[in-house]
């Protein structure tokens, strides 16, 4: 095999892309999700962590207090979230389906140290952002009130829990999103997209039977096929980093970025490999992309229920926690790719093999 | 009649043509894949994700404690004593020194902090499960009772508080008082039921259940909480369906594509063209199997879910859509990697386009100009009406028609087997559909059925900065709704220039122009009075849709902002399309704010 054989295929691939342009559209679809970060901020934080909703807004919510006094009045009176009118229920409700109020609490004159628990019964407006929002705000002092009772009736307990005081940290459910979720999607999605391009190019030769003209040249068969393994794998760190970019640009601190650079790289090299095998095998871009993405899904949630997968890893790479574990994890990535490609110059020489004598 | 024997003739072809094809070897590899897909699935929801494992550094001095939280993979858990703790302070996150926890301060910490005191929470219900005096460790239960909102969604629309504000006295109703019954103080559930369902909802893994039950409500205890339990409602299951019910169709439409494309590929489709077939036959007959195809996908997956057989109505015009684009995505691109750039970035932003909003079904109308979101409120068993309906789908019926039309009147041989670049293409597509004999009534049509893509890009504007602080969202949609109004507009005459320059004398610009902004004004007005009345009355909807109010002013900026265009067109040049639409907007968007009264 030479390289020179093979940067003259990966040249030819990429003037290929070039002049196309549709590259473009990728560079367009990741400054399209950049976009959408600020979407993701919101929406996307608040359903991976409902509770971090309240953090948006600053705003004094009236709510109407019914029935007898406990200590839920008292704390809904200093909180700097409320401001309590005590009012009859039936108005209250009245006057809450009216968007007048936020919410109506009403109280029942159950004992603290009862045998009953204490049941409070909470009016809040249907299909509305802000009674969610109101929700996440009295929960916090419902919990401080269970917590009073608890200690009342601490003694009817058997077993009390070890202690441990976790102070609140008022916030970081964001950081568990984008460190945790977004940056390994993100930066791998274009590992994804190189091996769909592998096996476009690839099944583009056969189908339109400019595989005879490539073949006459003294570039063998093989040869052409890593030609455009390669032409994929560069644009994998390019656009890895070019992701990595956008999210530092965000604010976005990320650790170990060679790294996780070179991670990515080699762990692309599976997929671009497989790839190159399915379309090989298949010649048709229909039955190859559709066996693929199959097998895609297939192997990504395998390999995420392994401990220590290579997506971890770039969880762990980019809020810089990873141990020497990563080399063992690098370490074998390498040998998988090792193995692939192996077997894909074996099933490439023999394909062409089959070419010449049949 | 013959029309339809033909379709039938060609849809029958490509049934056949595609299963050989397929049969080869795919068919038994595909069916080993689905049934490894099932088997990993299963494994994967027995082991869990290890997407986030050690993610943050944990040192505790408390062997109990450090075993607490080592159940929870995110954490890397250290038991080392007090002193050495102390003295490496830095190395840890999150360092737990006599059962007292503290962060490093940064990020990283306190969300590490977070996720403890939440893990802590679910040690301590599952502690307190147990106990023999259930109302000991539980003395607090919420009853958490819905009232109907008497006002419409209108007050909320444009995204500001609803309530008055907060006075001195308590605010008095108006109208009669309803009486409400005084709710009953004790629990009509007995202990133990109370009993089995904290069990079950701490043994929920809170990440994944929180979706996966969200299909299955199994929620026999009625409104009784613990205040832990108190949560917003949003509606998580919309991510479920949009992989459930959009990724079948997205890969379906692949399939489509990739048939069109497989014509074009060497003049295989030379055959069909040559026969006395109508072009529209020929692109009804190939698309008639996909379409059926996804139908019965989706009932599938309908009857399968038991979901309400009504959530079909919503999901054929996104069907249609679907199928549409894949149409003339194959039509356009040139090679293979075109196809895959081109279907990837369509089907990001048509996924976005449907799920974004859905997020928001529960809480605000804006969520309605996704369809999916008639499917979230049909299995949550919310009510719908035709206006609905008609409102969040009429964009992907004309948006759809529109882009098969252009598809129709573009398959033939020179459009099909050319090879000229991508947006050279796609200018003589339209080009096609602007015929020569009638240039300014074609104007007027083109740029009339530009709106529904326009409303489109608007609407997804409008779910964009939505989110943004008030300020800065109404900017923004200020800008961008000028520009895409502009670009729209100006799309037709940039086509008729490029065709041929030497058509636009100055009086034909102007009577060209002047075409374009009726046309424009004529659909715009039409389809806003029958769907998206809702929208504009809202703050939103006065920036996007200014012109209901008189029709002369309307007419005479969009006839301004065209003409801005055309001249410079003819005055610059093709290069001079780019700055002649940036002058425009900013004209566009003066008049938006001295209509708004704030300039």
């Amino acid at each position: 095999m030479k390289s020179k054989h093979l940067s003259i295929i990966a040249k030819k691939e990429f003037r290929g892309l070039l002049s196309e342009r549709t590259i473009l559209l990728a560079v367009l679809l990741q400054l399209f999700i950049a976009l959408f970060s600020s979407f993701l901020m919101v929406g996307l934080t608040s359903m991976y962590d409902p509770s971090s909703l309240s953090k948006y807004s600053h705003y004094r919510y009236s709510v109407a207090y019914a029935g007898n006094d406990s200590g839920v009045l008292t704390y809904l009176r200093s909180s700097p979230d409320f401001r309590v009118y005590t009012m009859d229920l039936s108005t209250a409700v009245t006057a809450l389906g009216q968007r007048k109020l936020a919410a109506v609490i009403y109280v029942p004159d159950t004992g603290p140290a009862g045998s009953d628990p204490v049941k409070i019964t909470l009016y809040t407006l249907e299909n509305d952002l802000q009674s969610a929002i109101v929700d996440v705000k009295l929960k916090d002092i419902f919990l401080k009130y269970e917590g009073d009772l608890r200690q009342i009736r601490a003694a009817r307990l058997d077993v009390t829990p070890v202690p441990l005081q976790v102070p609140s940290s008022g916030g970081g459910g964001f950081y568990e999103f984008v460190y945790g979720l977004l940056i390994p999607l993100l930066v791998f999605m274009p590992a994804i997209i190189a091996s769909a391009l592998v096996i476009d190019l690839i099944t583009e030769e056969y189908q339109h039977e400019t595989l005879e003209t490539l073949v006459s040249t003294p570039i063998s068969f093989a040869e052409m096929v890593w030609g455009k393994v390669l032409a994929c794998e560069i644009l994998v760190p390019i656009q890895a980093g070019a992701w990595l970019i956008l999210l530092s640009l965000n604010h976005i601190a990320i650790q170990n970025l060679a790294m996780i650079l070179l991670q990515v790289t080699v762990t692309s090299l599976i997929l671009i490999l497989l790839g190159a095998l399915v379309a090989l095998h298949y010649r048709e871009r229909t039955a190859a992309q559709f066996v693929y993405s199959t097998g895609l899904v297939v192997v990504i949630l395998f390999a995420l229920a392994i401990p220590s997968n290579p997506l971890n890893l770039l969880a762990r790479l980019a809020v810089g926690t990873a141990g020497p574990e990563q080399w063992l994890v690098l370490g074998v990535t390498a040998i998988i790719v090792v193995l692939l490609g192996y077997l894909t110059h074996w099933y490439a020489e023999r394909v062409s093999e089959h070419r010449h004598t049949g | 009649m013959g029309a339809l024997t033909d379709i039938m003739t060609i849809a029958k072809w490509e049934v056949k043509k595609s299963f050989t094809m397929m049969s080869r070897d795919v068919l038994p590899i595909a069916i080993a894949l689905f049934i490894l897909l099932v088997i990993v699935t299963g494994y994967t929801a027995q082991t869990g994700l290890h997407l986030q494992d050690g993610m943050y550094r944990v040192g505790v001095d408390d062997p109990q404690i450090a075993s607490l939280i080592s159940g929870d993979a995110r954490f890397t858990v250290y038991q080392l004593d007090a002193p050495t703790l102390e003295a490496n302070r830095n190395a840890f996150d999150v360092i737990v020194v006599r059962g007292n926890a503290t962060g490093l301060g940064t990020d990283k910490a306190n969300s590490a902090l977070q996720t403890l005191s939440r893990d802590y929470g679910k040690y301590v219900n599952s502690v307190y499960n147990t106990e023999t005096d259930l109302f000991a460790a539980y003395p607090l239960w919420i009853d958490t009772e819905g009232v109907k909102s008497e006002l419409s969604f209108l007050a909320t629309q444009s995204g500001q508080y609803v309530s008055a504000a907060p006075g001195r006295v308590a605010p008095v109703p108006s109208g009669p008082v309803v009486q409400i019954p005084t709710p009953s103080p004790t629990l009509p559930i007995s202990e133990d039921d109370l009993r089995a369902q904290l069990v079950q909802s701490n043994a929920q893994n809170s990440q994944i259940s929180r979706y996966t039950s969200a299909l299955t409500t199994t929620t026999t205890m009625g409104n009784f909480k613990t205040p832990a339990e108190l949560s917003p409602p949003l509606p998580f299951d919309s991510i479920i369906l949009v992989f459930v019910f959009i990724f079948p169709l997205y890969f379906t439409s692949q399939f489509f594509m990739m048939s069109i494309m497989n014509e074009r590929i060497e003049r295989k489709g030379e055959i069909l063209l040559s026969t006395p077939v109508k072009a529209s036959s020929v692109i009804l007959g190939k698309m008639l199997p996909y379409f059926i195809g996804m139908l019965a996908i989706c009932a599938g997956l309908t009857l399968y879910l038991k979901a309400p057989p009504e959530i079909m109505l919503p999901l054929i015009p996104v069907i249609f859509f679907f199928l549409a684009n894949a149409l003339l995505i194959g039509m356009l691109s040139r090679s293979f990697k075109e196809l895959s750039f081109i279907s990837i970035f369509f089907s990001t932003v048509a996924t976005s386009y449907l799920f974004f909003p859905s997020i928001f079904a529960n809480v605000h109308v804006i969520s309605l100009i996704s369809p999916l979101t008639l499917i979230v409120l049909s299995i949550q068993g919310t009510a719908w009406t035709a206006t609905d309906y008609l409102y969040s789908t009429s964009l992907f019926w004309l948006t759809g028609a529109v882009l098969f039309f252009i598809a129709a009147r573009n398959f033939k041989e020179e459009r099909l087997f050319s090879e000229k670049p991508l947006m050279t293409r796609a200018r003589e597509f339209l080009s096609e559909i602007l015929p020569e004999s009638h240039p300014f009534l074609a104007l007027s049509l083109v740029s009339g059925f530009s709106i529904p893509f326009v409303f489109m890009v608007q609407m997804m504007c409008l779910v964009l900065f939505f989110n943004l602080p008030l300020p800065y969202s109404l900017i923004f949609l200020l800008l961008f709704a000028a520009l895409i109004e502009e670009f729209a507009k100006g799309v037709g005459i940039y086509t008729l220039f490029s065709r041929d320059p030497g058509f636009f004398t100055w009086k034909n610009l102007v009577l060209a122009s002047a075409a374009t902004a009726i046309g424009f004004l004529v659909a715009e007005k039409l389809l806003l009075f029958v769907t998206l009345a809702q929208i504009s009355d809202s703050v939103f909807g006065s920036i996007l849709f200014l012109s209901l109010g008189s029709l002369w002013l309307p007419l005479l900026l969009h006839f301004a902002g065209v003409l801005i265009v055309a001249c410079s067109l003819k005055l610059g040049g093709k290069k001079w399309f780019v700055p002649g639409l940036l002058i425009a907007m900013t004209v566009h968007c003066i008049y938006n704010l001295y209509i708004l009264g704030w300039l």
